[in-house]
């Protein structure tokens, strides 16, 4: 069974192997719960790999921790058969949810031939075409035309597919985000829009950035549904996200969702967060979608704390192994830097 | 266009004005009748907006005809042709290919003016995932645009409104060019010159037509034909056997395409050279409206003939 099957996406049931390997099968939210633990684990070793001495992830790597449910809850309605997904940079939490390992996507960021990219694209650029994860983009904004194109090939192949577009508090005020939400309106395209909110783009605050503090309205004026949710609740997304790609297959047209979240690191490794309060952070610690959610399960009885701390456990080692795994793998020929430019060969080549 | 949509039902036309006015210069009229608005759309006026669309359908099976009304206007897209159009094979490990042809009018056409007359080859041939092609005869549009749209790879097809009048032999059928590959328009043992596209169109041929008739040089012409990739080694053996070379376009000099055409052959050819390689192009100025203005910042005749006989020493 898939990751993203485990997770309720490509039509599943709603049950899935025990990850404990108990008797009698558990139900989704357990799946859910993991991928949760999973892209956190992963996100915060990234950290370590990249801030320790011999530092082995290098450039610019940005984290997601704190955001996860609003992946989760995307790969838990997606179809691989025929949905797509587009992202800007902060992509690895979207990448692992969709089924991408965790040694594939950490081999990448180290720059490894065995990366999802060959070592070519890096923590910016983490792409799955099989998954149906079409990238890991890195201009701001420059991804949301993009997912105007995939939603388009899908209403011209008449395939009933669906392409999330994921894009920043801060891409909200790029000149393509107006194109692309008037083309897909214009279109009538199975586009959903999802806008990460968690409250700053690199140092600089919603409020001192966009005149319209709720970006939900940012999403009016192109003829479709533009709401808020609440980005630290995996239910209250998925939820939000099931209508929003009912209506997309069945050719309504477009969503504009703003996912409220927020991100415990900074925008990126380098960044030294001199634009927080110690009040703010604390205050966003309360609101951790993993803590609501594993709440939420031991008051259903879905789970006991001491389940959830031996998963934490297993999902700790998976990770452990999966930088082991890519800390052995070997960095591209240098030869490579040539190859996978060009899709054909031409006579002359100078 | 309408062989290749009637070939592949995942070829389709998307531009401003290219469904109902029939195209801003007539080019698809009659094809929104014949492939119905699936096929044949208008757009708003948001070049980054649909030039990213497209690139995005490319990603995802389908193998978009991008029109531009004229590259000029692309200068507010460049992030989703250099970025993602060129870029996203590569980023990917070889995951997506990216088949798209962007085409519409390049370079100067008539008092337009400075924001309306860019040559816009310099400016994606040196960008690595990009196939940069200029016909310059009817029957090259023809061929060399079906080999486009056939190309996996993303193309920068460029034409211009001023050759659109121009009549020529064009072959009947499935006609295609390969890309890649110059052609030796004149065989000649005196001098090579070197052009493409409106260039060549305008002021190479009636240059190339007086030296030969008026100045007995024997000109040999080479038509580019695509300029990224470039077929150096057709001008390497060409000049290896004159010994004289000179390139004209539109461009502006310094960083221009030509300046670009003679990084790749200036070594190969130095010890094959009697002459330094002569280079005309442009006058280095925002396009001026006034006609007279125009016409003297851009080669002429008598500037081409001047230069063939200078590396010529007659």
């Amino acid at each position: 069974m898939s990751v993203v099957d485990q997770l309720g996406g490509n039509n599943a049931t709603r049950t899935s192997p025990s990850p404990a390997g108990d008797a009698g099968p558990a139900p989704v939210e357990i799946a859910r719960l993991r991928m949760m633990m999973l892209i956190r684990r992963f996100e915060e070793r990234t950290f370590q790999e990249y801030t320790r001495p011999g530092q082995k992830i290098g450039g610019f790597c940005h984290l997601y921790s704190g955001q996860e449910a609003i992946a989760v809850a995307a790969a838990a309605l997606f179809d691989k058969s025929r949905d797509y997904l587009v992202n800007g940079y902060r992509c690895h939490g979207h990448s692992l949810a969709l089924g991408m390992s965790p040694r594939t996507a950490m081999a990448e960021l180290f720059g490894k031939v065995t990366g999802c990219s060959r070592g070519k694209g890096g923590s910016m650029h983490l792409f799955q075409k099989e998954a149906g994860n079409n990238g890991g983009h890195g201009i701001v904004g420059g991804q949301i035309p993009l997912g105007v194109g995939m939603a388009f090939a899908q209403w011209y192949k008449r395939t009933g597919g669906v392409t999330f577009t994921f894009l920043g508090d801060g891409a909200v005020n790029q000149g393509t985000h107006n194109e692309s939400l008037n083309l897909a309106g214009l279109y009538r395209l199975p586009v959903i829009f999802v806008v990460e909110n968690n409250g700053v783009a690199m140092g600089t605050q919603v409020d001192r950035s966009s005149a319209e503090k709720d970006l939900a309205e940012r999403g009016c004026g192109y003829h479709m549904p533009h709401h808020n949710v609440d980005g630290n609740d995996l239910d209250a997304i998925i939820a939000e996200f099931a209508k929003a790609v009912e209506r997309a297959r069945l050719g309504q047209g477009p969503s504009y969702l703003v996912a409220n979240t927020y991100r415990f690191r900074g925008h990126s490794m380098s960044d030294a967060m001199k634009y927080r309060t110690r009040e703010e952070m604390e205050r966003a610690r309360l609101r951790d979608p993993i803590a609501v959610y594993e709440v939420r399960l031991c008051e259903r009885g879905v789970l006991t704390e001491k389940q959830i701390d031996d998963l934490q456990k297993e999902v700790n080692e998976q990770i452990n192994q999966a930088v082991v795994g890519a800390d052995a793998d070997p960095h591209p020929d240098l030869d490579e830097r040539f190859n996978d430019i060009l899709a054909e060969s031409y006579p002359y080549h100078a | 266009m309408i062989q290749e949509m009637d070939r592949d039902p995942n070829v389709f036309l998307m531009g401003e004005e290219v469904a109902e006015y029939q195209g801003a210069y007539k080019i698809s009229e009659g094809m929104l009748d014949r492939f119905g608005p699936r096929r044949v759309l208008d757009t708003p006026i948001s070049e980054a907006g649909f030039a990213g669309l497209g690139i995005g359908a490319a990603c995802c099976g389908l193998r978009p005809i991008i029109e531009f009304m004229s590259w000029s206007f692309t200068l507010v897209c460049l992030d989703q042709i250099v970025n993602n159009a060129a870029n996203i094979r590569y980023m990917s490990g070889g995951q997506f290919k990216v088949p798209i042809v962007f085409r519409g009018g390049n370079g100067i056409a008539h008092q337009l003016g400075a924001t309306h007359s860019h040559r816009v080859e310099s400016i994606y041939s040196r960008i690595p995932g990009l196939i940069v092609v200029a016909p310059s005869t009817p029957a090259q549009a023809k061929g060399l645009l079906k080999s486009s749209i056939r190309c996996d790879d993303p193309v920068i097809f460029l034409e211009s409104e001023k050759m659109l009048s121009e009549v020529g032999e064009v072959p009947a059928g499935d006609y295609t060019l390969p890309l890649g590959v110059a052609c030796i328009e004149r065989p000649g043992a005196d001098a090579t010159v070197i052009s493409y596209g409106r260039p060549l169109q305008r002021v190479v041929r009636p240059a190339v037509d007086m030296l030969v008739k008026e100045h007995n040089i024997d000109v040999e012409l080479i038509d580019l034909r695509t300029l990224r990739p470039l077929d150096t080694q057709t001008i390497i053996d060409s000049v290896t056997r004159t010994h004289r070379c000179v390139i004209v376009d539109e461009d502006y000099g310094y960083c221009g395409m030509g300046a670009g055409i003679l990084q790749k052959i200036h070594k190969p050819l130095f010890d094959y050279l009697d002459a330094p390689i002569e280079y005309v192009h442009c006058d280095e100025i925002p396009v001026p409206f006034n006609h007279y203005l125009e016409e003297a910042m851009m080669p002429s005749v008598d500037g081409i003939i001047a230069a063939v006989r200078e590396v010529c020493y007659r």
